[in-house]
């Protein structure tokens, strides 16, 4: 099949966008080179050299001190349920109710959708408090639903579904109604078929979201047992932000190089997989089809 | 998004059915309830309950213990007449326009190449712009301290060679904001070329196909098709990120911690300063007032992008 | 706020009493929120504390009667080297006490401490806590005036100011970071400088010009570029007067002769170029520190961690004395930063919490396996000093002679040092904040934009307006 965007590419010489590309890949990399080799160097090296690297002084100090310290295992056991559980919660319910407000018409529809943007607008740190107060009273302080539901199908999954879903033709979903499809039927066997490369979009950055997020992990999980991945490194973090203050803070840097560099490595793999998801003309496909 | 076959059908005799309900069987009249409900119900315990609270919590004095003082409209008073409150807005604005114009461009080139088959490593590439996007903040801040020292950062001693003389990167007003803002277009571009790319390859390939039979060229194939089909994920983009800057408060946090004299401090990093100090319902006002902002800058963008139809 | 609603426009007056109609209404909802009260401030009753009965002040903890009392508690420190070395002090107390066992956990306490007060659910029974933040917390806190009683009198004055408020202590005072001038006595001394002969910040003005001479391209002594390690080195200057930001009310006090001295003469330092202007320890000051073009360095003792590790050049070039003294005869040292050990009233535990710290700091074998020899500093911990005298005896040191400073006893030092430190404040809660005006302000004027006078005047009047009237 034909990409879109083929032509478009033909015609430009093809070493100036490959430059261009591995350029700006590069720039983009080397920080994150930075931070990975340095991990790898020892703590006071990192600060009085930072960008020296003398392989001979290569080390994993930081690497076992780290793993000695903190509670990474955990942490990863922990972001691994959170997001099994959240993700599946958000790329299943957020393209449902997406489809609900973006196909159908029913009461308080506008009221609703209206309400779902200003929550999008309101930044997430004043509603820390208030959650935890609500999490308080339900008694969920240190569990799994605490980290799972509170943002579980959030506004901004369902802001961007429902305009991926708004385009797709009402012809496709009218033909299957006179082919005896469900309502629901429609939804899955039609809806998610063709939104396929938003849903994928959508997956990454629902992974990505969950697997980086602190503000609230970092206030709910306040006891070790619950600590996800972040929580982890934002313990470590703390005495490097802002102020230096105190001795040793070549020392957490060096552990949380090695923590962030450990981390990175799952959501890699994670993408490598969901990456082959992006395959042109999924659309074009059903739509013809 | 997946609008090209939907906005070319609407020029067909079925752009009406788009907006028309969908009038039939009980069953389908019960469907979108059946749909939103989990949603619905998660977003009222979670989402709207919380709101309402801040809203209340917006016209009280709280600490965050003990009873909280009802003061009307005192904390947005306070804030309203307040130059550093004006002067944070300011801060997010320049930053605004410092981050969304590149990162609109260096992102929808990126994506439509990346869309392109015929591009090399695109697997690579995908997964190389999402990189920053996935390694936490602190971790690399520190590279940015680095590189952009005033005496000894990598960048100056560039420049010097080039017989250029020192910036103040990091340390005075003017430069701070731009050093900033590469930080965030660093970390967030691979965001914005997910988004992007989702848009694109969504579109039907035989409109490019029809067009470039007409022998269209290049640039006028991607003003005149390709932007268009994918102006609804661009507008989609610049509200994203109009959301993230004017929220932006880790970056500025981490590498400046607001300074040099509070040219960074942006409208996130004052409202997070109310939170950390425990002057919740101040911290409450702020954010409603912050809301306001981007709401009207936002729904500016949908119809400027609306008009140029 | 009120001519808002008195105002003319009828219509906004009306919406207005919709939307407060609203509000109320769902004030109702918020059953779980803050109780609200619109008339006058009545502080409502503090959180009940769990065990009150033998208490004869609901908040002021007593310490437990049983001779061996057993349970658990939960302590939060930051994570880092002071986290291992107290995780290795805990075989020792439960020699003492076996029966209670010690859940240590390194978090994030800034992010963590206030929500998890707020809610009340699984809050630690001690933490470790910066002092400029224990009066923020001291609501939330156990008032530890009886079970402190039998140590106050050998304890630095100084941190129990800064942990008292109207009347109650509220932090188990942990290490005294007392003020220090570093100098790179080989570097000095190469270029004929004698240091020693240091009284008063005049002579180190003097000092700082005669290696200037020597060496032109120098700007010996170091001045503070980030605006809150600025702001708290001008603390550690003002403490050395007996003086801090605000009274023990609260009250504002900069606009004092102390601070006009304290400002003038940085002032006079930048103007005369005889500093090196960089954020502490940040490529710009460790290169010039490492290569002799910076050889003054008035800070607390922590910085010796620099010397230690990050500047191999001249370590063992670097020594520390006692700070300079503003008039001659007066003190030699200020403080500059610390912590101290603070118990949530709704800890689980709080009394056994106590017996822990009571161990830690005031127990012989406590506060040497803090700061002597362990696992984590086999010379043991140099960058403090124990707030409580006895611990802090010169005649016995802890730490062992630090290599990095020629091998100098930094104990000794620093104990003579930490004794001269006078008595302080507590720190308002709203310390931080005011980094925004005077901690700019004092950027401001090292950039040559304001006055010494300037400084104060704007600092307080804002300072005033946005911090103090908000509390």
């Amino acid at each position: 099949m034909t990409s879109p965007s083929v032509t478009i590419r033909r015609r430009l010489p093809s070493v100036v966008t490959q430059v261009f590309l591995v350029v700006l890949a590069l720039a983009f990399l080397a920080p994150v080179a930075w931070a990975v080799i340095s991990a790898f160097k020892p703590a006071a090296q990192i600060i009085n050299d930072p960008l020296g690297f003398d392989p001979s002084s290569a080390t994993l100090d930081n690497f076992t001190r780290m793993f000695a310290d903190v509670p990474i295992v955990r942490g990863f056991v922990n972001t691994a349920i959170v997001l099994a559980l959240k993700g599946s919660l958000t790329l299943f319910f957020a393209p449902l109710a997406a489809y609900g407000f973006a196909k159908y018409d029913f009461r308080f529809k506008g009221l609703l959708f209206g309400t779902v943007l200003i929550t999008l607008m309101l930044p997430t740190i004043v509603l820390i408090i208030p959650l935890l107060l609500e999490m308080k009273e339900l008694g969920w302080v240190n569990t799994y639903q605490a980290l799972v539901l509170p943002g579980a199908v959030d506004a901004f999954a369902i802001f961007w579904m429902r305009q991926v879903i708004a385009a797709v033709p009402n012809e496709l979903l009218d033909a299957a109604r006179v082919d005896g499809c469900t309502e629901f039927g429609i939804f899955w066997r039609i809806v998610l078929p063709v939104i396929r490369p938003a849903l994928a979009g959508l997956a990454v950055l629902t992974v990505m979201n969950i697997y980086n997020d602190f503000v609230w992990p970092v206030v709910i999980a306040s006891s070790d047992r619950m600590a996800t991945l972040q929580v982890v490194l934002s313990s470590l973090a703390q005495n490097i932000t802002g102020n230096r203050i105190g001795a040793d803070y070549a020392t957490v840097t060096g552990e949380l190089l090695a923590a962030a560099s450990i981390a990175l490595v799952p959501l890699l793999l994670i993408f490598i997989v969901l990456q082959k998801h992006f395959i042109n003309g999924i659309l074009a496909g059903s739509v013809k089809g | 998004m997946t609008l090209a076959p939907a906005a070319q059908r609407a020029q067909a005799p079925s752009a009406t059915s788009r907006r028309r309900p969908h009038r039939s069987p009980s069953r389908r009249k019960l469907a979108p309830y059946v749909f939103v409900f989990p949603f619905i119900a998660l977003f009222l315990a979670f989402g709207v309950y919380p709101m309402l609270f801040t809203l209340q919590l917006s016209f009280t004095d709280w600490r965050g213990s003990g009873s909280a003082q009802w003061v009307g409209w005192g904390n947005y008073t306070y804030l309203l007449t307040n130059p550093a409150f004006w002067s944070s807005l300011g801060n997010s604005a320049v930053m605004w326009l410092l981050i969304v114009p590149v990162q609109i461009v260096v992102a929808l080139l990126v994506a439509v190449l990346l869309d392109n088959a015929k591009t090399r490593m695109r697997g690579f590439y995908r997964v190389a712009f999402l990189v920053p996007f996935v390694t936490p903040l602190v971790a690399v801040a520190q590279i940015w301290v680095v590189v952009f020292d005033q005496q000894y950062g990598a960048v100056n001693s560039v420049l010097n060679a080039l017989g250029l003389p020192d910036v103040g990167w990091l340390t005075t007003s003017m430069w701070a904001k731009p050093t900033l803002a590469l930080l965030f277009l660093w970390k967030t571009t691979g965001f914005i070329v997910i988004i992007l790319l989702s848009g694109l390859q969504s579109i039907d390939p035989t409109v490019y196909e029809a067009s470039s039979i007409d022998g269209a060229s290049r640039f006028r194939q991607l003003r005149s098709m390709t932007l268009p089909l994918v102006r609804r994920t661009l507008m989609f983009a610049v509200v994203l990120q109009t959301l993230a800057i004017f929220q932006m408060f880790a970056e500025p946090y981490v590498v400046t911690d607001g300074g040099p004299y509070g040219s960074t401090t942006t409208a996130g990093l004052y409202l997070y300063d109310h939170i950390t100090r425990a002057d919740l319902g101040t911290g409450a006002a702020n954010s409603f007032l912050l809301v306001i902002v981007v709401m009207v800058l936002s729904l500016g963008f949908v119809r400027l992008l609306r008009s140029e139809d | 706020m009120h001519q808002l609603r008195t105002g003319p426009r009828q219509s906004f007056r009306r919406s207005t009493a919709a939307l407060v109609g609203a509000l109320l209404a769902t004030s109702a909802l918020a059953a779980c929120g803050p109780s609200i009260t619109s008339g006058d401030p009545t502080p409502s009753g503090a959180a009940t504390p769990g065990d009150t009965t033998a208490a004869p002040d609901p908040n002021t903890l007593q310490a437990p009667t049983e001779a061996s009392p057993s349970g658990e508690i939960t302590i939060w420190d930051r994570s880092g080297d002071l986290f291992k070395v107290f995780d290795a002090v805990i075989k020792d107390f439960n020699a003492k006490y076996p029966d209670i066992k010690v859940n240590h956990e390194a978090v994030d306490i800034d992010a963590k401490l206030q929500n998890t007060l707020i809610t009340g659910t699984d809050v630690p029974d001690g933490v470790f806590l910066d002092d400029a933040k224990v009066a923020g917390f001291s609501q939330y806190l156990w008032n530890l005036n009886d079970v402190l009683k039998p140590y106050t009198a050998d304890i630095a004055q100084q941190k129990l100011d800064v942990n008292s408020l109207d009347g109650g202590i509220y932090g188990v005072p942990f290490d005294l970071d007392p003020g220090l001038l570093y100098y790179n006595a080989t570097a000095l001394e190469k270029a004929g400088v004698d240091a020693t002969k240091i009284g008063t910040y005049d002579d180190l003005i003097e000092a700082a010009k005669q290696y200037k001479a020597k060496v032109p391209d120098s700007a010996p002594i170091h001045l503070e570029q980030s605006a809150f390690l600025g702001q708290l080195q001008l603390e550690m200057y003002a403490s050395q007067l007996g003086t801090s930001i605000a009274d023990e009310k609260g009250q504002l006090r900069l606009d004092s002769p102390e601070y006009k001295r304290i400002l003038t003469w940085l002032d006079t330092v930048q103007k005369e170029k005889l500093g090196t202007r960089a954020e502490y320890l940040s490529p710009s000051d460790i290169k010039p520190l490492d290569s002799a073009k910076e050889v003054f360095y008035p800070w607390a003792i922590w910085f010796d961690f620099a010397p230690q590790q990050l500047l191999p050049k001249t370590k063992g070039d670097w020594r520390a004395m006692p700070l300079p003294a503003w008039t001659p005869g007066g003190a030699r040292s200020g403080a500059m930063g610390g912590s101290s050990f603070a118990l949530p009233k709704d800890g689980k535990n709080s009394q056994l919490a106590w017996l822990f710290y009571q161990f830690l700091m005031f127990d012989p074998l406590g506060y040497q396996a803090v700061w002597g020899p362990n696992e984590v500093y086999p010379d043991g911990l140099n960058t403090s000093i124990p707030s409580y005298e006895p611990a802090a005896d010169p005649a016995k040191p802890l730490f062992g002679p630090v290599e990095a400073l020629g091998g100098q006893d930094l104990w000794a030092t620093a104990v003579d040092a930490g004794s001269q430190i006078p008595g302080g404040a507590p720190i308002p809660a709203w310390w931080a904040g005011a980094v925004d005006y005077l901690g700019n302000n004092i950027q401001l004027m090292l950039d040559g934009k304001m006055t010494p006078d300037q400084v104060i005047e704007q600092s307080t009047k804002d300072i005033q307006k946005n911090l103090v009237d908000r509390q």
